[in-house]
């Protein structure tokens, strides 16, 4: 555990009038920093915010953008909604895939890609998108397709 | 109330209530799985839909409040097609492994698609793979894949008992009910589950591949654990029981168990059962055990009269038998010299004594010198139900250590060891001294104040004056006892008297079925016992018979217990196992438990209940009654025991009222000292058990933190000694926050650490093992 | 045809009014101000009541209304604003807090005077994390400005308001699992009743309301309940925007008088198909909603034609399909949607959703045997109005529509062995 995240258990638990409303916004933050939530962070989280660890485990297993394993520097979402699909979004992701030679939902093992599938990113006037570290890239055709894998990137 | 029509049939049923339970109510069946009623509605597995008129769509039962004038329909096309959809999508994912599960036969998703008659076959796609047979704990194992995901395990174990334990894992199709981490579920109440599960995703570790429903018998039964006698079903095979499940008793109660009387029935055939008869050291065979001892007895009678015999009564005899064992004495013999084994010395006499229903209407409930949870557990299960319907609910725990924990959030007075009587009634002077039953209590006490763990001596007495209001002013007051000091008594009926609202006691202590032996003639009070043990020691006694229990083990000064066996020239017990101190006893007969004969116990409340026997007793063991009428018989006297079925109902007259009592001496412990305190555990002490052997705490002794870190003992526990005055013994321990300094409580009835070879109070030096040599 | 004056989309007007500054200049906070001055909150919500106007989340429900529905009972309540947009197809709500979140803001403070809620919450989709980033930018300038905190431009009303980050999880768009997130929980919907309006966030008396729904106050305080409903039909006032996607020439939100008919939105607004492809089928009001066909693109945009016409006008994600793509794919790939989103709780929409889609997906393969049509339609009959919360039936809307309209397609299918399109979900990529 990081000393830093007590104040932020505290931060959180100020803002709501309950405690357990502290838990999403303490693991964003702490997920931002860590890349991922370990088994022992989620403990961890459990303890700042006096939840039970099984409590904190079902409820971060719920969430997709909540990742339970070690990720790349850059996550990538690739949109497979509909209007993406219209878009070639299924060649995008396979396109990636083999530049990239993991498949959906792997990480590269140099840790610095993961490639996840993404439901409706409500771009669909921009399709086919996706976002790096959640930051949208919009008409990503397939050359674009390298360029998601470009440029320096925040966590 | 609210009118209604099912099926054709009307109704009338409070406002709020589900149209679940209204059709049970007219005794029509509608299909659950995520219903419960101690769970409240879900509304997830959607099998109980129901089709109501005037409404658009089917409706799910279980989540449907009743309105006046409507109309329901159960069955009909629509509605079975409903449920057979439902059913159809339950059994994609689920295995086609029905001959190999344990829950063949009584399993929810048989029956109902064998009633709906889910169309069978048209899934032809990948099923999805879980987990299968993975164990939560040694007891449980849990099978994903079986798993309907109704949740009551789950909110069981989450919102019911408030022991998290187990939890949904991921989304969608990919839900699963799952452990953290593979961690095993420790709470003593998660055997429930078992019972809960509608499928076979959660079965019985023990009983796992031991039969198969169909050709088994399940009779109602009672736990024989502890006092609280839970109501059960027991299976019996081959003469043995091979499983135990909760009975729920309509609008009276859940049938929650704890592990303690889920899975501790191995006793009855474990390896050192008695099996055969032991006469002066030579096993013997039964015939001839019961000649002897016959000749014993008549031999007694005849050279020392009828009061040279006692007879002491523990164990977990059932009422019958108790008033067999009291017939024989009085009928047969004609001795008075009948008393019960016990381990604590208080009485509850029973127009104190309180029933469940007083839980539920509680709006304060005391803990009286131990926590509930640990000596009767399903209690605690009972005050939870409470707590959730009443979140007010008042807890207050006085005991030398913390009594109250997590689950049911409460206060403690945490008073120095042996002073609970005292400082209720110094609280009670606080609060209403004025009152003429409180005077006499308090006669004594002057102006004693107690010191209070955590409490500024400034603040002791505002405390006590809150803890005296909390007894006489709440409306509804429950207590639970743990009988240690009998003293108590006179503190219970002083509440009672100037009381204007309802109290009722509950009485904590053993043996659990000891307010059945009271009704069949067995005088329950310690000093009874004691006074057979004075004439013992005294000579007055030449033969003992002792019928369950171990006295040696149980009663609190094993010194003086040991002096009176070793006085009396003849010692015989009967029972399940082989008493300790084995060189005290001149003949051994095995007796049969709990199981093996049909009979009753009453329970904590006073109710009778009766249990029956799945089982039979193994090798030469016998009930009770076949002894008794082959020492009759030797005694040449006619004993008819007939309608066995009736209770006896007998009770002990009970004694004087309010009497002052004691003031406590000055406290004197050494820095380094510690007081021992005695605790009633389930799980500890009791008939043993192999199932239950991993729950059996490797460190049952507990101390402080501290005293902990002084002792060197670390976080998991150490080994200790302990010396008292004139006695050694060793203890494994470990740190509890809950006890204060200075304190070590210690379960009653380990064999490997007798409590009562030191005493229960007494001051002792603790040191680590490691150190003794050094010493 | 030229876009007629915006009210909710401004941004697309004016550059940079994202900026307090910028929003300020431009009327910005002036109908904040004339609630405070003209209306008691009562009469707030008697105006909203008259304007008509009614919930951009989906259900359509009148905003007045629901807000009346507040029980009187001196516990504290709150405004929650769902801004979880995360139906395929709608893409609105981003638009709106990434590009002009002080619109929201200012409809958020005048939504909370009228039902004096002291506290309000957006909920925000945990993929906009630029969304959520312009918003708590937004929030600091305003509070910054007094338009938040204590006592609000002299007004005596007082609000805070927090931005809640969700983490990936559509069925949080349904107001009671959205409340359940929002106490850190799974994102299970809860029972009803009682109704969030009685017992929502914490067990308050709650308004729960879409991002859109909000931003229609300071243009309707403004310009009045009249204004508004010169707009749009008797039942369905006012403006609503739509976001078309699919092969139209200028994909995009348009704001729209309601009423204004499907083929205006998709020619006019939308710039016409691309490349003058014919369409097959439009799904009007997100993927939840049956689709409508290249015969009904005269169905005006309000929700009680598109009802009559088959379908619901929904969150007004309007996705065109042309003539060449399969629908059997596009069946499917919403299908899968739903199976992943699911949130696991209720049986048929669990395991039915997971069922369905295999079928599906086999038949698009070419692996479809008889008999998976009606196995289809008696799937969707056992779960449709037989599930725990809309999300099931939900699922339902295009498959079976898509099976009714285009029921020779399905069955080509199965017949062939294979997409009589060649398998086509998509037409091309980005770069024509
Ligand atoms: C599965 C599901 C998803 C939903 N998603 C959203 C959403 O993303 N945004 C939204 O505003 N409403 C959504 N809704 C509707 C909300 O439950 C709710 O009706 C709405 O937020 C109310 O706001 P309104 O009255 O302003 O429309 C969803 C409903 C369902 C059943
Ligand atoms: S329909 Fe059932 S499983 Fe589906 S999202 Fe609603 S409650 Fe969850
Ligand atoms: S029993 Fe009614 S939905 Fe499960």
């Amino acid at each position: 555990m990081k000393p830093h995240w007590e104040t932020w258990a505290e931060e959180a638990k100020a803002e709501f009038p309950r405690a357990n409303s502290a838990l999403l916004p303490l693991l964003h933050r702490i997920q931002a920093e860590e890349g991922y939530l370990s088994p022992q962070t989620l403990a961890e989280v459990a303890g700042l915010l006096d939840l039970a660890v099984p409590y904190v485990e079902s409820v971060v297993s719920f969430y997709s953008l909540f990742y339970q394993r070690p990720t790349g520097r850059r996550v990538i979402h690739v949109c497979t909604g509909l209007s993406c699909a219209l878009s070639g979004s299924d060649q995008l992701m396979h396109r990636l895939e083999a530049k990239l030679g993991i498949q959906q939902g792997q990480t590269t093992p140099d840790g610095e890609y993961t490639l996840l599938e993404a439901e409706c990113l409500a771009a669909c006037d921009k399709a086919p998108v996706a976002q790096v570290n959640l930051r949208y890239r919009e008409s990503v055709d397939l050359e674009a397709a390298e360029e998601l894998l470009k440029g320096e990137v925040e966590s | 109330m609210i009118r209604l029509t099912i099926d054709d049939q009307q109704i009338s049923v409070p406002e709020g209530t589900l149209v679940a339970d209204a059709a049970a109510k007219l005794g029509i069946e509608i299909p659950v799985y995520c219903y419960h009623q101690a769970l409240g509605p879900l509304g997830a597995c959607r099998i109980c839909l129901v089709q109501v008129e005037k409404m658009p769509k089917l409706v799910t039962a279980c989540t449907t409040a009743v309105q006046e004038g409507m109309v329901v329909h159960t069955r009909g096309a629509l509605v079975d097609k409903g449920r057979q959809g439902v059913l159809e999508f339950l059994l994609i994912n689920h295995p086609l492994d029905c001959p190999v599960c344990d829950k063949g036969g009584e399993c929810f998703l048989q029956d109902y698609a064998f009633s709906y008659g889910a169309s069978a076959g048209r899934y032809d796609e990948p099923k999805i793979h879980k987990l299968k047979d993975a164990p939560i704990n040694e007891f449980i194992i849990l099978d994903q894949e079986r798993c309907v995901l109704c949740q009551r395990c789950v909110r069981f174990m989450g919102e019911y008992v408030g022991e998290e334990q187990l939890m949904l894992e991921g989304r969608g199709v990919q839900t699963v009910v799952a452990t953290v981490d593979h961690q095993p579920v420790v709470s003593p109440f998660a055997g429930n589950v078992i019972d809960l599960c509608p499928v076979g995703a959660l079965l019985s570790r023990p009983y796992r591949y031991k039969a198969r429903p169909w050709n088994l018998e399940r009779v109602e039964s009672v736990c024989p654990h502890c006092p609280v006698g839970c109501t059960t079903l027991a299976t019996g095979r081959d003469g043995h029981v091979v499983r135990v499940e909760g009975r729920p008793e309509a609008d009276r109660h859940w049938g929650w168990l704890c592990d303690r009387g889920r899975f501790g029935y191995d006793f009855a055939y474990l390896p050192d059962r008695l099996l055969a008869a032991t006469v002066e050291g030579e096993e013997r065979s039964a015939a001839e055990a019961q000649r002897t001892v016959g000749g014993w007895i008549a031999q007694a009678v005849a050279s020392h009269g009828p009061e040279s015999v006692a007879i002491l009564v523990g164990g977990q005899h059932t009422v019958q038998e108790a008033n067999q064992i009291a017939r024989f004495a009085r009928e047969v013999i004609g001795t008075e010299r009948v008393a019960m084994v016990r381990s604590t010395r208080g009485y509850l006499p029973s127009a104190l004594n309180g029933t469940f229903e007083d839980i539920e209407r509680a709006d304060t409930v005391v803990y009286l010198g131990g926590d509930p949870y640990e000596s009767v557990p399903v209690v605690h299960l009972k005050l939870r139900d409470r707590y959730r319907q009443f979140p007010d609910l008042k807890v207050i725990g006085i005991g030398s250590w913390v009594l109250t924990r997590s689950t049911l959030p409460g206060q403690d007075v945490v008073v120095e060891p042996g002073q609970e009587v005292a400082v209720l009634a110094a609280a009670l002077k606080i609060a209403a001294g004025e009152q003429e039953a409180v005077k006499v209590l308090t006669a004594n006490l002057g102006d004693w104040r107690p010191s209070l763990t955590g409490v500024d001596p400034a603040a002791v007495e505002d405390r006590l004056r809150e803890l005296g209001q909390s007894l006489l002013g709440s409306e509804h007051l429950v207590l639970l006892w743990d009988g240690k000091d009998a003293e108590m008594e006179s503190v219970l009926h002083a509440i009672k008297t100037v009381r204007e609202e309802r109290s009722a006691v509950l009485p904590m202590f053993g043996p659990a079925n000891w307010r059945g032996f009271e009704q069949a003639g067995i005088d329950p009070h310690f000093d009874r016992l004691d006074s057979v043990l004075d004439d013992c020691i005294a000579g007055r006694v030449t033969t003992l018979l002792v019928f369950g229990g171990d006295l040696l083990r149980e009663y609190p000064d094993r010194r003086r217990a040991e002096e009176a066996l070793a006085a009396v020239e003849r010692v015989v017990q009967e029972g399940c196992f082989a008493p300790e101190g084995q060189e005290h006893y001149h003949a051994i007969v095995p007796g049969a438990g709990w199981g093996e004969v049909v009979g009753s116990y009453v329970n904590l409340e006073g109710r009778p209940q009766t249990a029956g026997a799945p089982a039979t007793p193994p090798g030469q063991a016998r009930p009770v009654r076949t002894y008794l009428l082959a020492w009759a018989h030797a005694l040449k006297k006619n004993l008819v025991f007939e309608d066995e079925g009736r209770l006896p109902g007998m009770a002990a007259a009970a004694r004087a009222a309010v009497a002052p009592v004691t003031r406590p001496g000055d406290l004197a412990r050494g820095d380094d000292e510690l007081v021992m305190v005695g605790n009633t555990e389930v799980m500890e002490g009791g008939l043993p058990s192999e199932y239950l052997a991993s729950r059996v705490a490797e460190y049952p002794g507990r101390v402080s933190p501290q005293d902990a870190l002084r002792l060197e003992i670390g976080q998991q526990g150490g080994r200790l000694v302990v010396e008292g005055s004139d006695d050694t013994i060793m203890v494994n321990a470990a740190p509890d926050p809950r006890v204060p300094g200075g304190r070590m409580v210690l379960p009653y009835g380990i064999q490997e650490s007798p409590l009562n070879r030191i005493g229960e109070g007494a001051t002792v030096k603790v040191y680590r093992r490691e150190e003794v040599g050094a010493r | 045809m030229s876009q007629a004056r915006r009210y909710l989309l401004r941004n697309q007007d004016i550059p940079d009014i994202d900026r307090i500054e910028v929003y300020e200049a431009n009327q910005g906070y002036q109908a904040l101000r004339q609630a405070f001055n003209q209306y008691e909150p009562a009469a707030l919500v008697e105006m909203v009541k008259a304007s008509g106007l009614r919930g951009r989340g989906g259900a359509g429900f009148p905003t007045g209304v629901k807000w009346s529905f507040l029980p009187d009972d001196g516990r504290p309540r709150y405004l929650v604003v769902n801004s979880d947009e995360a139906e395929p197809g709608t893409f609105k709500d981003r638009e709106l807090i990434e590009h002009n979140p002080h619109q929201l803001i200012e409809g958020m403070i005048i939504s909370s005077y009228a039902t004096r809620a002291r506290e309000a919450y957006i909920y925000c989709r945990g993929e906009f994390r630029r969304g959520a980033e312009q918003l708590r930018r937004a929030v600091a300038e305003a509070y910054r400005h007094g338009y938040l905190g204590e006592n609000i431009l002299d007004s005596g009303f007082s609000l805070d308001i927090k931005i809640y980050r969700g983490a990936g999880a559509y069925i949080c768009g349904e107001e009671s699992a959205l409340l359940e997130s929002l106490e850190g929980e799974r994102g299970n919907p809860r029972l009803k009743p009682p109704f969030p309006a009685v017992a929502g966030l914490y067990g308050m008396p709650t308004v729960v309301n879409n991002v859109e729904t909000i931003c229609n106050l300071p243009p309707l305080v403004l310009n009045g309940a009249e204004w508004y409903r010169t707009m749009g039909t008797e039942k369905s006032p006012g403006l609503k925007i739509m976001s078309v996607s699919g092969p139209v020439n200028r994909p995009g939100n348009y704001e729209i008088p309601l009423a204004t008919r499907l083929r205006v939105l998709i020619d006019e607004y939308a710039g016409g198909m691309r490349d003058q492809r014919g369409i097959k089928a439009v799904i009007p009001g997100g993927s939840s909603v049956p689709v409508l066909t290249a015969d009904q693109l005269d169905t005006p945009l309000d929700y009680e034609s598109v009802l009559a016409a088959g379908s619901m006008l929904g969150s007004g994600g309007c996705i065109v399909i042309d003539e060449r793509t399969c629908m059997v794919g596009v069946a499917a790939r919403l299908l899968k949607f739903y199976r992943e989103e699911s949130c696991g709780k209720c049986t048929p929409c669990r395991e039915g959703t997971y069922w369905m889609t295999d079928v599906l997906n086999r038949i698009e393969a070419g692996e479809g045997k008889p008999g998976d049509l009606e196995l289809i339609a008696d799937m969707a009959d056992n779960i449709g109005g037989k599930v725990f919360c809309p999300l099931g039936d939900a699922a339902l809307g295009v498959v079976v529509s898509a099976m009714k309209h285009f029921a020779d397609e399905f069955e080509a299918h199965i017949k062939e062995h294979a997409c009589p399109m060649g398998a086509r979900l998509y037409y091309d990529t980005v770069n024509h």
